[in-house]
Formats: C-alpha cells, sequence, structure tokens
C-alpha cells in the first residue's frame, strides 16, 4: 500500500514538475491523433453523406463492412498494417513502418469506419427538409452537403470525439507499426504497456493519469455537445 | 389565358407496386395560382416534388417552347426557377437574415447588391425587426414568412406551395396570403395545395382536385 502511495507520489510530481520525457510522450499521442483525426474526418463524411442520400446498388452491404469493421481489434489492424509496410510488403519501399506516418495511417484505418457509422446514423437522422431546402434554394451540390452537415454539426462533433477517444488510447496499432521508439514513435499507451513490463510504475500511472483526464474532458464536452444537439433539434 | 411558363406531361410515379400518379398533366402560366386539393396520401406533395426536381418520376416530360423534353434532361436547367416550400418550411440554424440570403449567395450580386436586396426584402415581408432574431425561435406564422421571403428574393418564376396555411392562425394566414397576392401579381406561378379548398379567398384562379393520382 506504501509501494503505491509513494508511486502515484512519484507520478504525481512527474506530471506537475513538466517532466520533459512524459511530456513529450503525451505531445507525441495528440500530434499523432490529431494528424488522424484530422485526416480522417473529411472523406468519413462525405461517405456517411453519399451512404444517405446516394442511389446505388449495394448500399446496404457497404453499411454492414462499416459497421462490421468497428469491432476489429486493434493489433488485427496493427498486423495488417505492419504485413503492408514490413520490407518484403507491397509497400516496403516507402519505409514507412515504425514511423509516426505508419501510427497514423493505422489510426486512420480504425477510425474511419466508425465515424462513417456514427457520421451516417447521424446524417440519417437529420431532417429531410435541410437537403431539399438547400436544393429547391439553388445551392450547388457541394454547399448541399455542407448545409446538411452544417445543420447537424454538434452529431458530427461527437463521432469525431468519440473517433478521437478511441485512436488516442489504442495501444495495438501503434507498438506493431509504431515500434515504441522512444522521441519518435513512443506514445501514451506504448509507453505505459512498456514502463509496467519494467515495473516501473510512476511514469506510466501519470501517463494513465492523463488518459483519464482526457476521457474525463471529452466525455464532459460530449455530453455538452449532445445538449446542444437536442436543443437544435 | 396566355401562354403557359411550364408544361408537365404524362407524370408518373410509381412506389413499391402503387401507382401514386397517373398520366397526370400541369400547366403553369405566370400571375396565375393553382390550387390542388385532394385528401391526405392522394399525391399532392409528391407531385410538387417532381415539378420542383426534388423527387424523380417513374415518367415525365417537359414542354419548353412548344419542345416535348425528358423530365430528366430538363429538370435540372429550369430548377432555378422554381422554388418549393415545405408544408413546415425548415429555417436553417442562424438569423432570419442569413436564412433570406441563403439562395442569393449563389446568385452573381456582390456583398453589398446582396445586402441591399435581404434589407428590401425584409422590409416587403414587414420582417425587418427581427432581421437579427435567431430563425428557429420565431413563432410558426413568422417562420412561414420568412421562408416566404427567402423564397420571393429570389424570384423564382414559380413557387410551389405545400399546406402553406395549415397550422397557422387567422392573423398570420392573412399575412401570408397578401403576401402569396404580392407576389402573384408580380407575375409568379404559384401552386398551393391544400385538403381545405375554402381558405384562400381570392387567390386561387384554377382548381384542381387529386384523386387515385389522377388530376380532374
Amino acid at each position: 500500500m506504501e509501494g503505491m502511495l509513494l508511486t502515484t507520489q512519484k507520478a504525481l510530481h512527474l506530471l506537475v514538475t513538466g517532466d520533459p520525457e512524459l511530456w513529450s510522450i503525451v505531445m507525441l499521442s495528440f500530434s499523432v491523433s490529431l494528424k488522424a483525426i484530422i485526416l480522417t474526418t473529411p472523406p468519413a463524411m462525405l461517405v456517411a453523406y453519399s451512404l444517405v442520400n446516394g442511389n446505388f446498388p449495394g448500399i446496404r452491404i457497404i453499411l454492414t463492412v462499416f459497421n462490421s469493421l468497428l469491432s476489429v481489434p486493434t493489433v488485427v489492424i496493427g498486423l495488417f498494417l505492419y504485413v503492408m509496410l514490413t520490407r518484403q510488403g507491397p509497400f516496403g519501399d516507402l519505409k514507412l513502418l515504425f514511423s509516426q506516418t505508419a501510427m497514423v495511417i493505422g489510426q486512420i484505418l480504425l477510425c474511419f469506419p466508425i465515424l462513417v457509422a456514427l457520421g451516417y446514423a447521424t446524417i440519417n437522422a437529420a431532417d429531410r427538409r435541410v437537403r431539399e431546402t438547400a436544393i429547391t434554394l439553388g445551392a450547388p451540390w457541394w454547399f448541399t452537403i455542407l448545409t446538411v452537415l452544417y445543420e447537424v454539426r454538434f452529431g458530427l462533433l461527437a463521432a469525431v470525439l468519440t473517433g478521437f477517444g478511441r485512436i488516442i488510447s489504442e495501444v495495438g496499432i501503434s507498438m506493431m507499426v509504431g515500434g515504441n521508439i522512444l522521441g519518435y514513435t513512443r506514445n501514451i499507451t506504448t509507453a505505459i504497456a512498456l514502463e509496467t513490463s519494467k515495473g516501473e510504475f510512476a511514469q506510466g500511472i501519470a501517463l494513465g493519469i492523463v488518459l483519464l483526464v482526457l476521457a474525463f474532458v471529452l466525455t464532459t464536452f460530449l455530453t455538452y455537445v449532445q445538449g446542444k444537439q437536442d436543443m437544435s433539434t | 389565358m396566355s401562354e403557359p411558363l411550364l408544361v408537365f406531361r404524362g407524370i408518373e410515379k410509381t412506389f413499391a407496386e402503387t401507382n401514386i400518379l397517373r398520366n397526370v398533366d400541369i400547366s403553369l402560366y405566370p400571375g396565375k395560382c393553382i390550387l390542388l386539393s385532394g385528401n391526405n396520401g392522394s399525391g399532392k406533395t409528391t407531385l410538387l416534388k417532381i415539378i420542383a426536381g426534388l423527387e424523380t418520376p417513374s415518367r415525365a416530360e417537359i414542354e419548353l417552347s412548344g419542345k416535348s423534353h425528358s423530365w430528366k434532361s430538363t429538370i435540372r436547367s429550369i430548377r432555378r426557377e422554381i422554388i418549393y416550400l415545405h408544408q413546415q418550411p425548415y429555417l436553417l440554424s442562424g438569423t432570419v437574415e442569413s436564412n433570406v440570403s441563403y439562395g442569393l449567395r449563389f446568385t452573381h450580386l456582390n456583398r453589398k447588391q446582396l445586402r441591399e436586396s435581404v434589407k428590401e426584402a425584409l422590409e416587403w415581408a414587414g420582417l425587418a425587426d427581427v432581421a437579427k432574431h435567431q430563425a428557429k425561435t420565431l413563432s410558426g406564422g413568422v417562420q412561414q414568412r420568412v421562408a416566404f421571403t427567402r423564397a420571393w428574393i429570389l424570384k423564382p418564376k414559380v413557387l410551389l406551395l405545400d399546406e402553406p396555411m395549415a397550422n397557422m392562425d387567422i392573423e398570420s394566414r392573412e399575412q401570408a396570403c397578401d403576401l402569396l397576392k404580392r407576389m402573384k401579381s408580380e407575375g409568379m406561378s404559384i401552386v398551393i395545395t391544400s385538403h381545405d379548398t375554402n381558405i384562400i379567398d381570392g387567390l386561387i384562379d384554377i382548381h384542381f382536385s387529386l384523386s387515385d393520382g389522377k388530376l380532374d
């Protein structure tokens, strides 16, 4: 018990004193996950919009595929990407394995189906009159899409926050295609795994606190956003 | 009667093996108002949406300058001249002013002209006082006037109104009727659907009834 208290004390000390190694890991995590979510959101929303408003065969099948992808374990995505990026793999020449780019690609693969599925649910629930109003008032197709997305912005923001929460807390992809290299690809989750395996709990607990605070902030913000959405509808 | 502005011929709409519209012909005249009556589910809204290009017919032709064209090949080019208003119009997030100016963004007006047009339209509809109000917070009657103004500002040749007076109190109904009469006097062709034929005095020129997917 005393040892646990001491470790927690050390963890808090690391956080409060701004330990450079710890905070560089936190910054790297945010940098990778923010890049992934920013790159994923626009195409995922376009796909979600097309699935709601499109008139092409196979929409149900595509939706089923995206929904199935929601439950794919991150290590499977990591393994798939590893095979693709390894020197003998089809994209080996790009030399992306054990890089931040590989982590970003992996996180994109993880959150794309999440954003499509949640985006689809949100846009599908949008009032049909929005699209018709935009069209009848002469909006070009791209502005019609923007208008619909804007009208359901709170729901979409909730989807993006959910996706961000998922990718910043994943460990499988980052470990397999990032390689957990200190100062280069070590992020919060891989650092926690490593430090714990070494029996060094202080940094792991400190990073765990960061993730818990992030989860609390995201949940609070999500609740606020969902409240806004309820009000707007 | 003057030359028709647009003629839609042979409109047919089948959905799940049910004929919603059967070989419907309808001509729209400038400065004339058509009342389309019929029971709920008689196909009034579907007909308006097909004319507006918001719903695809199973078959339809459009006659322009005496020549007949398929609905599919023509509707895109004439859609800008036709505005459809829902029974309960959808006002977008933002102020009354931003709603009224929405369609003008897609015209060639510069910012100054756009502002002046919006100001003129708001005064025309008696909405200047609520210009900065959030549109969605207004009463149903005022929201309907905002929707009329948002359509009027674009000067469409055809205005399609789906049950515009439903759920309106007498005062709002009179105000809406007054705006519609002014639009008609400016040469706009108006089509109104209603299952209550007595509501719009002095506005209707032609009355059609839709039953079993046919126009009488």
